[in-house]
């Protein structure tokens, strides 16, 4: 019995170690999603897709536009996870704003190189056909559609930065390609913006029109056409006559004929011109500034008839979405938590019309209380910043024991006489890039020898009276504004003051808005001399903006785009319209920017304002080489089929 | 004892073994040097420059096809030097400054290696005076010269005021010499060079405020906008405030 039970186990093992060898061992990683499960149904579709939408160049609240002056790797670029520090904005090193770039920190860009995520675009293009048994009707070519709009987009990312950069159209592969092979050499720019072109073409043809939030449709592709045609354009118009010479420019990999232009801007008023009767401009109240500042703040409602895509912070799924665009552009005194750095200036505000602070004879008016000065403005400008004196609708972020008041006072002149421009200036300023020379602090007397009073604390006296206001402006630190403005476009008046915190805001940034394309055409229009059709663009923009009506002699270069930089403040364009106008050297040529600083005068117990330079008295200088990033030298040792560099690095 | 020597002899044989993992590579350390002057064609002496205005750049070709640059900076006196080079064959240019464009030259660095370089400046600023017309205010008299036709448009002409020998662009006191800088009247913002007049070809500064009792040094520079917007400088004069 024990010796047959032995040669049992013994016969039953040698079975079961012979016939493993029959079983194969194909099971699949558990720890991966297959193509199956990916492309097989819409599901997985969507979870692919949503990885390549969170990743698209979309300069929105968080955006960090370069590495520098206190902004650290992990907060720079797209989508940075976890960061705040929102002030960190183009508009403040451009002059839109001022904030907390010590220069125009931001010319080199942080070399952004998105080809994983065109890789795992084009993986979808060549996938998605294997599974479209798993499909009814055109969905697949709906699918495929847009995807070539997500490829267009990135490749959009690359070409206002770089210029020409290789065009890959497939998936690669190491090791099975060698070296040689995935070593892409640059197309030239003219190249990659005619494939951006076809790219949206493409995507047009085969996408539908129906709104799913957080996804392009048709109208995507072609608000994205319409921006990007039109950067085309220009670069083509103005970047042949002001440009840096190198190889890279001899070989066209930067810079494009400017013959090319026209065809450029036709393919942009053609994209603008499908848009129409498509979208309208919102006009949902009669209350022209208040009409405009929920225009921004109305972008999850699906029937604001503006909006052509936004990108959404949803904190319901995931906690790390929201953003903090409200606590740091507002003064802590209205806020839960959060400091402000970054504040619009003068030159911006001034592009709405010369503020008329000053009498005739060159003397300050005076002003019984701080809000006249705001008074009868453009509603459009009141609603893209705060003046001082102004009142934050609905108290303060909804706190009823806050007055609400942007008390925003720089001092006290015991008394004061003479003309404003020699109080602040030795020499007056022409422009930002001719700045005159200031009169340094402990020289300014008020013209008859009693010095004016300036603190760092809002509680500092001088004969019983604060000296600066509750909201700026310090001598000494920039959590406080430095020009006498605050950014008031995104800002939710809507949220509980104590609720107004770093990571608490959940506005949707809108991307692409009807405005903007009603602002490319008339651009394109003016540029290729079809002033007519400009002047229907702008008068609903002007209309809705509460601006005097625009006439056919307006129509200039000069006039479309003074209106877009006042349209668009704030919404990271204006750096990409200076460079692709190639102004940005004439215009930020060691520029310096003022603010309007509020003063109390003691003796008369009025207000005065005067126009002089912002606090800290950056200067702010572009270099030729900015018009184009450097190619990252990393990629370039990787790929050297990737030289020569662009020019002037 | 015994035990001691053993572990001795075990710690040797620990290092023996081991001592296979280290590989000794065979480059040679950055021994090679490269130095020079950057000299002006016409008078053959050393250029006028300052610190950050232009520098050498040097592309080490017989490493990579498309090396990653390196730049030698020029000291204040149009010299450079340094000592701490890989040798190698390598392309070396002049990276910005306000000249005429030369040809990049390729050269095999060793030790001691020297290369001038000789350029030809935009401009030249001729009979710099600088004097004190009252006891604190300074007046600046110079003229421009373009040995060239056909050179960029000029931007603005400025003094540069420090109270050290080292001035010019990213060294001065603003009072002094931001704010008394010179521009083309506006609309025009940039003087081009064919049609300057005698008189803005020939201009002089004022500079009021002086601080007294301290020693001051100046020099004039006109900014040209060609890639770098670099400047032509004057040579640097000394001024004692009484």
């Amino acid at each position: 019995m024990k010796k047959l039970s032995k040669l049992f186990i013994a016969v039953i093992m040698g079975v079961l170690a012979f016939f493993t060898s029959c079983q194969k061992l194909d099971i699949k990683p558990v720890n991966q999603l297959s193509d199956d499960q990916i492309f097989g149904n819409e599901s997985g579709i969507n979870a692919y897709l949503a990885n390549v939408y969170r990743n698209l160049p979309i300069e929105d609240f968080r955006y960090g536009p370069a590495t520098a002056d206190g902004l650290e790797p992990s907060e720079t670029g797209f989508n940075p996870k976890h960061s705040w520090k929102h002030f960190y904005h183009s508009g403040a090193a451009t002059g839109e704003m001022v904030g907390p770039w010590g220069g125009l920190s931001i010319g080199g860009g942080f070399g952004y190189w998105p080809y994983v995520d065109i890789r795992a675009v084009n993986y979808f293009l060549e996938t998605l056909p294997n599974y479209s048994a798993n499909y009814t009707g055109n969905r697949v070519d709906e699918l495929l559609g847009e995807a070539h709009f997500l490829r267009a987009f990135y490749y959009f990312g690359l070409a206002k930065r770089y210029g020409g950069i290789p065009i890959v159209k497939t998936v690669q592969n190491y090791p099975q390609q060698s070296i040689e092979e995935l070593s892409v050499p640059r197309n030239t720019e003219e190249d990659v913006w005619n494939f951006i072109g076809d790219e949206l073409d493409q995507a047009y043809n085969m996408m539908p029109e129906t709104k799913v939030s957080g996804r392009a449709n048709r109208f995507t592709a072609l608000a994205l056409k319409s921006r990007a045609m039109l950067y085309a354009g220009t670069i083509a118009k103005y970047g042949s006559l002001n440009f840096v010479e190198g190889d890279a420019h001899a070989q066209g990999f930067v810079g494009i004929s400017a013959d090319k232009a026209e065809g450029f801007f036709a393919k942009s008023i053609d994209a603008s011109k499908k848009l129409e009767g498509k979208f309208s401009l919102y006009e949902a109240s009669a209350d022209l500034e208040q009409n405009y500042v929920d225009l921004f703040l109305d972008g999850n409602n699906k029937n604001n008839p503006e909006i052509i895509f936004v990108k959404g912070y949803n904190p319901v799924l995931d906690v790390q979405s929201p953003h903090s665009w409200d606590a740091t552009f507002s003064p802590r005194y209205f806020t839960g938590g959060g400091d402000p750095r970054s504040y619009p200036t003068l030159d911006f505000v001034e592009r709405f019309g010369v503020l008329d602070v000053t009498n005739a004879d060159g003397t300050p008016r005076r002003y019984n209380n701080l809000s006249e000065v705001g008074q009868g403005r453009e509603a459009r400008l009141k609603a893209t910043v705060f003046f001082p004196g102004d009142v934050f609708k609905g108290r303060a972020f909804d706190d009823p024991s806050n007055t609400g008041v942007f008390d925003i006072r720089r001092g006290i002149y015991p008394s004061f006489t003479g003309k404003a421009v020699d109080e602040a200036y030795l020499t007056a300023p022409v422009s930002p890039s001719d700045p005159g020379t200031a009169r340094p602090m402990d020289q300014r007397i008020g013209n008859n020898g009693q010095h004016l009073q300036l603190a760092d604390d809002i509680n500092s006296k001088y004969e019983g009276r604060t000296i600066i206001g509750v909201t700026g402006i310090r001598t000494g630190a920039d959590n406080m504004t430095r020009t006498g403005f605050y950014v008031r476009k995104y800002i939710n008046y809507k949220t509980p003051q104590k609720q107004v915190d770093l990571f608490t805001s959940s506005t949707p940034w809108i991307e692409f808005r009807y405005a903007e394309t009603l602002l490319n055409r008339a651009e394109a229009d003016i540029e290729t001399g079809q002033l007519d059709d400009a002047l229907v663009c702008l008068r609903q923009i002007r209309r809705r903006a509460g601006a005097t009506e625009p006439t056919l002699a307006d129509m200039t270069v000069e006039f479309v785009r003074n209106e877009r930089s006042k349209e668009l403040a704030f919404e990271n364009h204006y750096w990409w319209d200076i460079k692709r106008w190639r102004v940005a050297d004439s215009w930020l040529n060691n520029a310096h920017f003022r603010g309007l600083m509020p003063y109390y005068v003691l003796s008369e117990a009025k207000y005065i304002f005067i126009k002089e330079r912002e606090t800290f008295d950056r200067n702010y200088n572009f270099e030729k080489k900015f018009y184009y990033e450097p190619i990252p030298q990393g990629e370039i040792n990787k790929n050297s089929n990737l030289a020569p560099q662009n020019p002037g690095y | 004892m015994k035990r001691y020597s053993r572990a001795v002899i075990w710690g040797l044989f620990i290092m023996a073994a081991v001592s296979s993992c280290i590989k000794k590579d065979n480059f040679d350390g950055p021994n090679a040097s490269l130095e020079g002057t950057v000299m002006d064609e016409t008078n053959k002496i050393a250029v006028q420059t300052c610190t950050g205005n232009f520098s050498i750049r040097l592309e080490q070709i017989d490493w990579s096809d498309v090396p990653t640059p390196q730049n030698i900076p020029i000291k204040i006196d149009g010299t450079y030097k340094n000592s701490k080079l890989f040798a190698g064959h390598y392309r070396i240019s002049l990276f910005g400054g306000a000249f005429w464009p030369t040809a990049p030259q390729e050269l095999d660095i060793r030790q001691g290696t020297r290369l001038d370089f000789q350029v030809t400046p935009y401009l030249y600023i001729n009979d710099f005076t600088a004097e004190l017309i009252d006891s604190t205010t300074l007046k600046l008299k110079f003229s421009l010269a373009a040995p060239i036709e056909g050179i960029p448009n000029i931007i603005d002409i400025q003094p540069y005021v420090n109270t050290t020998t080292i001035v010019g662009p990213g060294a001065s006191i603003s009072q002094y010499s931001e704010s008394r800088r010179l521009t083309p009247k506006s609309p025009a913002t940039v003087w081009e060079w064919s049609t300057m007049t005698p008189a803005e070809k020939s201009p002089e500064i004022i500079i009021p405020n002086m601080l007294r009792g301290r020693t001051f040094y100046v020099r004039v520079g006109a900014r040209l906008d060609d890639t770098q917007k670099n400047s032509n400088l004057s040579p640097v004069i000394e001024i004692k405030v009484p």
